[in-house]
């Protein structure tokens, strides 16, 4: 599904991924854990094809391609998806607009028919009962407005809907309490499929606690320092960052200490 | 006398004899103390202040026809497509500056709610129209212009307690260059009345013409005028416009202006609160590309307590696009609890797109809440990037928040078909 090569990214100048070996199969699920500053959310952006973070070398193979070549809407087509740590509001763009543009856009481009508004609808519907949303929401401005909790539900719900091959969702555990927590990492467990894998961006453990990984990775100053099964996040929980490197106390895990 | 002013004077004196109620007296007397005071000013330059950022040098230069025009034969169905509101129940039509009464349509009017072509009124009458044409008139060479020529215009009265929601329609289509038309339009909403009038400028060829416009709206106590001005002149058109409102006790006006395309549109639009309770919305759009310039003066004059305005303009500008906002608000010193807001927002999709905003407070009273701010911004990249990060291509994505900056401007227009029949114009027109 991805395999990442000694992958190297500066933003602006400064030098944040400094060589990911990764790989990835069809239906795994890896969460990449590590404290501020490691480049977790670097790796994200570069995968999603933010312009802010500058690949300076290695490579990233997508189900064969260089996904590095295509532009964001085009990775976004081809099945990657990147759930936001911080979903951006965007007033007068409907919520019901986007997913049906979003959805009908990566149809097109894999020469499917469009779906029309009824059909459409039933579909998100039946997804939004699943993440517990009100249908309200539908008819809002994108996230405008929205709490945390709605605006990370939210995510998941376009989730659903334009079910992808590789899923990345970047920090989206945080500001959730537990109740939303929940919800939404019931709604990513009933999208692990075998075809379909994720990356976990993810500072805490808790997360993983809802959505149980088949790999950890801990990313340490642009590079992963250890990977290992599920229970390296529990390691971390006791430990915090600290053992990793010459992380200021301060840095380490709080959570749960 | 300069040149310019030689070519208007011959104008004049050739458009006399064929200008309506040229027989009155008080017209004769009227056009020509008018042109006396154009004489004397000449075009405004860019040294005047209220001019410093738009200049008409060029359109001094053109040569053009102020006489009324031969009527030109245009089918409605060549129109029907581009009009704003083509089922409306009233309109007026008007071609090249001359009414059309086989294009227009007044009979499914409620009784005490008139309108028609100013030419069509008595001389008696069309007196009275002198009066609300001048009163406190922001006096500009323009409009001093407009008044010696003034031939042709749309009225509307609605008699006390008449009230229509269903929109008029004014239709100004102009075919043919080299010509300049000053009309002129008056709304009268006596006491408790209410209408609701849409003005659509039309410009159907690219040669420079100019379009030189007053309108009057004076509400009644009580009274409701809600009034939409859309301006898709041609590529080189000059629209030069004076809009004035004068408020009793309790009235609303509500005014939104779209300028969408022309080479150079002017818009003065003044609303008076003459009497306590009043109230007045002011929005407005503005769209300038290629080398357009749209510049917009809007007073609002707080003369009396407890009245309330609200407004806001909005400018989409792209490549070389410039635009102007000046906006004054004014407070009179017994204009207690006046409730005023005032912004402007600006979306630069070019580095040579160029807006001068400038917000203009002058508050007397001290019991007063009035707040004002100005923004000139680019497409928020967080969000475009997170539309492309769902699968939307580059310019859709573009397009779509330039389009959710501009609609926004639609909220409060009531009425849902007016509201739709704009929302698609705007899409439609929109050219980025």
């Amino acid at each position: 599904m991805l395999i990442i090569k000694d992958l190297h990214a500066s933003v602006g100048d400064k030098p944040i991924l400094k060589g990911i070996n990764l790989e990835i199969k069809a239906g795994e699920v890896h969460a990449i854990m590590g404290p501020n500053g490691s480049g977790k959310s670097t790796l994200s952006n570069v995968l999603a094809g933010r312009e802010n973070a500058t690949v300076t070398s290695g490579s990233v193979l997508y189900q064969g391609k260089d996904l590095l070549a295509l532009d964001v809407e085009e990775r976004a087509r081809e099945g990657v998806f990147l759930a936001f740590q911080y979903p951006v509001e965007i007033p007068g763009v409907g919520n019901v607009y986007l997913l049906k543009a979003a959805l009908n856009a990566q149809r097109k481009h894999r020469g499917l028919p469009e779906l029309d508004a009824m059909d459409f609808l039933a579909l998100v519907k039946d997804k939004m009962k699943l993440m517990e949303m009100n249908e309200t929401m539908l008819y809002r401005s994108v996230n405008e407005g929205f709490s945390g909790g709605e605006k990370k539900r939210n995510e998941i719900l376009q989730m659903a809907v334009l079910e992808p091959r590789l899923a990345i969702l970047d920090e989206t555990d945080s500001g959730l309490d537990i109740d939303a927590l929940k919800i939404v990492a019931n709604g990513v467990n009933s999208l692990r499929a075998p075809d379909r894998s994720m990356i976990l961006v993810t500072h805490y453990q808790r997360l993983l606690d809802y959505i149980k990984p088949d790999y950890v990775h801990v990313l340490a100053e642009g590079r992963i320092v250890r990977s290992g099964g599920p229970e390296l996040a529990h390691e971390l929980e006791k430990q915090g960052y600290a053992w990793i490197g010459d992380e200021p106390a301060g840095a380490g895990v709080k959570h749960g200490s | 006398m300069s040149a310019v002013i030689q070519h208007y004077q011959s104008e004049f004196e050739r458009a006399a004899p064929l200008l309506p109620w040229r027989d009155a007296t008080g017209w004769q007397a009227w056009r020509q103390s008018a042109w006396s005071r154009f004489a004397e000013q000449g075009f405004p330059s860019t040294r005047h202040e209220e001019w410093k950022y738009t200049s008409v040098a060029a359109l001094e230069k053109l040569s053009l026809s102020c006489a009324p025009a031969t009527p030109v034969s245009l089918e409605w169905a060549s129109l029907k497509d581009r009009v704003v509101l083509p089922e409306a129940c009233g309109r007026l039509v008007f071609v090249d500056g001359v009414f059309q009464p086989t294009l227009s349509r007044v009979d499914g009017l409620p009784a005490g709610l008139r309108m028609g072509a100013l030419s069509g009124r008595s001389t008696q009458d069309s007196l009275k129209l002198q009066g609300l044409l001048e009163q406190g008139q922001a006096r500009t060479p323009f409009t001093a212009l407009n008044a010696a020529f003034v031939a042709e215009g749309a009225w509307v009265a609605a008699e006390a307690g008449v009230r229509m929601e269903e929109p008029l329609l004014i239709l100004y289509v102009v075919t043919e260059g080299q010509r300049a038309m000053h009309l002129a339009n008056a709304y009268e909403a006596a006491e408790g009345s209410a209408f609701s009038v849409v003005e659509q400028y039309l410009g159907m060829t690219d040669e420079p013409y100019l379009v030189n416009g007053v309108t009057s709206a004076t509400l009644g106590e009580g009274a409701k005028i809600s009034h939409v001005k859309i301006q898709q002149e041609g590529a080189r058109a000059y629209h030069i416009a004076a809009l004035q409102a004068v408020q009793k006790r309790s009235s609303q006006f509500n005014s939104h202006s779209f300028a969408l395309s022309g080479a150079l549109g002017r818009n003065d639009i003044e609303a008076v609160l003459a009497e306590p309770e009043a109230a007045v919305s002011m929005k407005g759009l503005y769209r300038v590309s290629g080398r357009e310039l749209q510049d917009f003066h809007t007073t609002i004059r707080h003369d009396s307590p407890d009245c309330t305005s609200d407004e806001c303009f909005k400018g989409v500008l792209n490549e070389s696009g410039r635009a102007v906002f000046n906006g004054k608000i004014r407070v009179a010193p017994d204009a207690q609890h006046t409730l005023s807001q005032q912004s402007n927002h600006n979306l630069l999709l070019s580095d040579q797109a160029e807006v001068d905003t400038k917000p203009q407070l002058e508050i007397f009273a001290d019991d007063v809440k009035c707040s004002h701010g100005a923004t000139v911004g680019q497409l928020d990249e967080e969000q475009w990037f997170y539309l492309r990060s769902r699968g939307l291509a580059a310019d859709h994505a573009r397009a779509l928040l330039i389009e959710a900056f501009a609609l926004d401007i639609l909220t409060g227009i009531e009425r849902p078909v007016l509201r739709d029949a704009l929302e698609s114009l705007l899409r439609r027109t929109a050219h980025v």
